[in-house]
């Protein structure tokens, strides 16, 4: 922090205010049910495109997808049924009271998405068009193939084990060989549909790797599917052939339906973590009030918006895009976006994020930010890509797959040609089991399945993810180094002394001072009026602040303010606000940024604003100093200045005046002495300093989040979820190690029991969906909530 | 044990006909929220 003497770019809009009181009172008599209106906007046929899509079974009507609000059980599914059928041209109605999810197929020759969502909210419940319906429906229509292959894999394999059956309970004397040839026949028959519908995926990733000439875990059980089938098929139909009249549709039906299981419940893992978000996604209103050249109001669709409109939004609607508060003062919910859980006071010039709720009054908002470019969009995108991105863990397990799988299929090939002089049709079908049963899908779903299971449960807790191997080096750190400005400190100041001339007292020459302040967004001013409201607060003089309001305001740029004040016996006071300069101030020695008073006899009043360090720094760095973590402040503020911070966070270790080079520098050397340091930074200034440490964390109110380097943000810029976040990826690297133990053990106990024919083929398919189920259930452990983890916080954790 | 010659490829076109129904339920949704067909029980109509 350099010193700041000066205090530029005072201004007064109260015109505007008052104006725009106006406008709302216009618009709030001007329709008889504004909400009506609303919804008629999505009328057309582009705006309802964008959450329904066209029936496949009742030909010209639209499926639209639904969130309900305010549905709490199934009765409340029930009357919200009812209540959609009751509509004309509303053909079908779909709720369910676990998601909260509806979909309602209509006709668009009858009805309209108004008519229906009206309907809606005269039982006193809302909906909301369901914005990311098409990702949505893609995720059902597949987990809905899955089901249905997984279906059809059980059903077969459980008839195909009955005609399997009398050939394990009689010998061959006892049943006759037309009667076995046709329950091979029925087998035969039974198998086709899990050959060609079930094993469908399989085969189909195993020829694609064979065209790109790669090797995938796919490959082996793909061969071990069709080898089993081949000599089933040559069993039934050519007992006297070479590899003899026993068949394998019971093992081969059998570990087809395990191997499924296993990518079903892996998939409904990785469902989960996308639709971690999912209330997030749906967030943003469809349409909006924006404020026309004339001032008047008009609703207009969301897709329409554009930087620099002037919107209006009322208690319980959602911003629709990121901007600044012109007039009006409310309280925002920002909860899903930031994990803060509190809300937040937002008045004129504050800043609001897409996605976030209005809970008390009306705001206007001036919008900064629209579609793709809002940090709602960036959330989403950066939680989407850091799904994507491998962790090293995983990279390292995939380059050992290869070998890996390269030596499975030379042992099988070896496995057939030991056994092929005794019995071919046992030979083949050890090489099979080797085949099925090393299939390393334990091993490489081991590490991506637990840090997403992390990384959506960090995000719900408001930390981002930016790239899941950094999970992996949060484990290991020791050292933390903090950034000063911004991040042990708020950017906002806090008066800390005041000099007063002879005869004024300091409640005195505040409230005067706030008088000027209270019309300017520079942080001084913003302090000084905060301090003298929380005075008047306690104090008897609330309402005399309230009409301690100057006129005539003037601003000097880079100077200060000057205006004009009446007192309550009606003589009028010339004040200024601004640099000592400004003022005729004498000097006062300190290294704290000063603002000073002056009225009609000159200098009367300087204040010394400290920053405010962050309520809750003090707290965090004695959790972190008792978990037995070094730390250490570096900062390009003056030496005195940051000592001062450390020393009320409880920090010993602090360096002042430190240019990017020196903090590189004095990270390297702890770096150099053993240590792993994560760096806590504001994510934008310190960037070389944040690529140097081994993990970097930003607080992400202040930066726009695409900028940011850092490999975590702390979405509500709370330094609370520090330690959590460590304690969570120790515990994810834990289960990922075990993870890693129990596949490799799996295969390394495996391989010789399957080498030596000691292992069947079903046996073989059972056990490794096991070891995948075992990983996936491990990796689901991580999937809780880490808001438990904050609240339970052991000093010695 | 001629029966056996009916039974058997009887049971095959009973497995047939019971996926055709599975397919008809998984595809109108049955399966993805199971309680809410217990609910039903609940309705007035």
């Amino acid at each position: 922090m350099t010193r700041v003497n000066v205090l530029p770019a005072l201004s007064s809009d109260t015109r505007a205010a008052t104006e725009a009181l106006a406008a709302t009172q216009a618009a709030s008599s001007q329709g008889q049910n504004p909400e009506a209106e609303r919804l008629q906007l999505l009328d057309t046929q582009q705006e309802w495109s964008a959450f329904s899509l066209p029936d496949k079974a009742e030909v010209g009507c639209w499926r639209s997808s639904v969130v309900f609000e305010g549905m709490h059980c199934a009765a409340c599914a029930i009357t919200l049924e009812d209540a959609l059928r009751s509509v004309p041209g509303v053909v079908s109605v779909q709720i369910s009271s676990a998601s909260h999810r509806g979909q309602i197929v209509w006709s668009p020759a009858r009805t309209r998405p108004s008519e229906w969502l009206q309907s809606v909210q005269r039982v006193g419940y809302k909906a909301l068009p369901a914005n990311d319906a098409h990702a949505h429906e893609t995720r059902r229509q597949e987990a809905r193939r899955m089901v249905w292959r997984l279906s059809v894999a059980a059903l077969c394999m459980m008839q195909v084990m009955m005609y399997a059956t009398p050939s394990y309970l009689y010998g061959p004397a006892e049943i006759s060989a037309e009667s076995m040839h046709l329950l091979r026949w029925a087998s035969w028959v039974l198998s086709l549909p899990v050959l060609f519908f079930s094993c469908a995926p399989f085969f189909g990733n195993a020829w694609r790797d064979l065209r790109e000439r790669q090797i995938s875990m796919d490959l082996p059980v793909a061969l071990g599917m069709g080898v089993t089938f081949a000599v089933s098929s040559l069993g039934t139909f050519e007992p006297a052939g070479p590899f003899g009249a026993e068949v394998y549709f019971d093992s081969f039906t059998m570990f087809v339906f395990f191997l499924l299981m296993g990518r079903w419940l892996e998939q409904r893992l990785r469902d989960r973590t996308a639709g971690a978000l999912e209330a997030v996604l749906n967030r943003l209103p469809d349409s909006v009030r924006l404020r026309q050249t004339d001032g008047r109001w008009a609703l207009i669709s969301i897709r329409r918006l554009a930087v620099g409109d002037v919107i209006q939004v009322m208690p319980g609607e959602a911003f629709a895009g990121d901007g600044r508060v012109v007039s009006g003062r409310s309280q925002v919910d920002e909860a899903l976006l930031t994990g803060e859980s509190l809300p937040l006071a937002r008045q004129t010039g504050d800043r609001v994020i897409a996605g976030s709720h209005n809970l008390s009054g009306p705001l206007e908002v001036q919008i900064e930010q629209v579609g793709a470019a809002t940090r709602y969009a960036q959330i989403v995108s950066l939680m989407e890509s850091a799904a994507v991105s491998k962790p090293d863990l995983a990279l390292w397990v995939d380059r050992w797959a290869k070998p890996f799988l390269i030596f499975v299929l030379i042992a099988s090939l070896a496995s057939a040609v030991f056994w092929w002089p005794t019995d071919p049709a046992h030979a083949l079908m050890v090489a099979v089991s080797v085949l099925i049963v090393t299939c390393p899908c334990a091993l490489s779903l081991a590490t991506p399945a637990a840090m997403l299971a992390t990384a959506g449960a960090l995000a719900r807790g408001g930390v981002l993810v930016r790239k899941l191997s950094a999970l992996q080096h949060l484990a290991g750190i020791d050292t933390f180094i903090f950034d000063k400005t911004g991040t042990l400190t708020r950017d906002a100041f806090q008066l800390s002394q005041t000099h007063t001339r002879a005869g004024v007292s300091a409640e005195q020459a505040l409230a005067w001072a706030s008088s000027l302040a209270r019309h300017s967004l520079h942080p001084a001013s913003r302090a000084l009026w905060a301090e003298a409201r929380a005075q008047a607060k306690t104090g008897i003089q609330g309402a005399a602040l309230e009409a301690l309001n100057a006129q005539q305001l003037s601003e000097q740029a880079g100077q200060g303010v000057r205006g004009q004040l009446q007192l309550p016996d009606g003589a009028w006071m010339n004040l200024r606000l601004g640099s000592s300069v400004f003022c005729d101030s004498p000097p006062f020695k300190s290294h704290h940024l000063q603002v000073s008073l002056a009225d009609d006899l000159g200098w009367m009043a300087t204040f010394e604003l400290t920053e405010e360090v962050r309520p809750e720094a003090s707290q965090v760095v004695c959790a972190l100093k008792n978990a037995g973590f070094t730390l250490k402040v570096l900062s390009g503020d003056s030496q005195a200045a940051v000592s001062q911070v450390a020393e009320r966070v409880g920090i010993a270790d602090a360096q002042g005046a430190c240019s990017p080079q020196d903090k590189l520098k004095a990270l390297q050397q702890l770096q150099a002495n053993g240590h792993r340091v994560a760096m806590v930074g504001d994510g934008l200034n310190d960037g070389p300093v944040l690529a140097g440490a081994d993990v970097s964390f930003a607080l992400g109110q202040a930066v726009p989040l695409a900028q940011s380097k850092a490999d975590f943000v702390l979405m509500g810029s709370q330094l609370d979820m520090l330690l959590a976040t460590v304690l969570r990826s120790r515990q994810t690297l834990r289960i990922v190690k075990q993870n890693l133990i129990w596949a490799a053990a799996y295969n390394a106990a495996c391989v010789p029991l399957a080498l030596l024919g000691w292992l069947p083929a079903w046996a073989a398919g059972l056990g490794m969906a096991t070891s995948s189920l075992v990983v996936v259930l491990n990796a689901m452990r991580l999937a809780k909530s880490t808001a438990s983890a904050v609240h339970r916080r052991s000093p010695k954790a | 044990m001629d029966i056996l010659y009916l039974l058997i490829p009887l049971s095959v076109a009973l497995v047939f006909f019971i996926l055709a129904g599975l397919w008809w339920a998984i595809h109108r949704g049955q399966f993805e929220d199971i309680e809410a067909e217990g609910e039903r029980i609940l309705r007035n109509d």
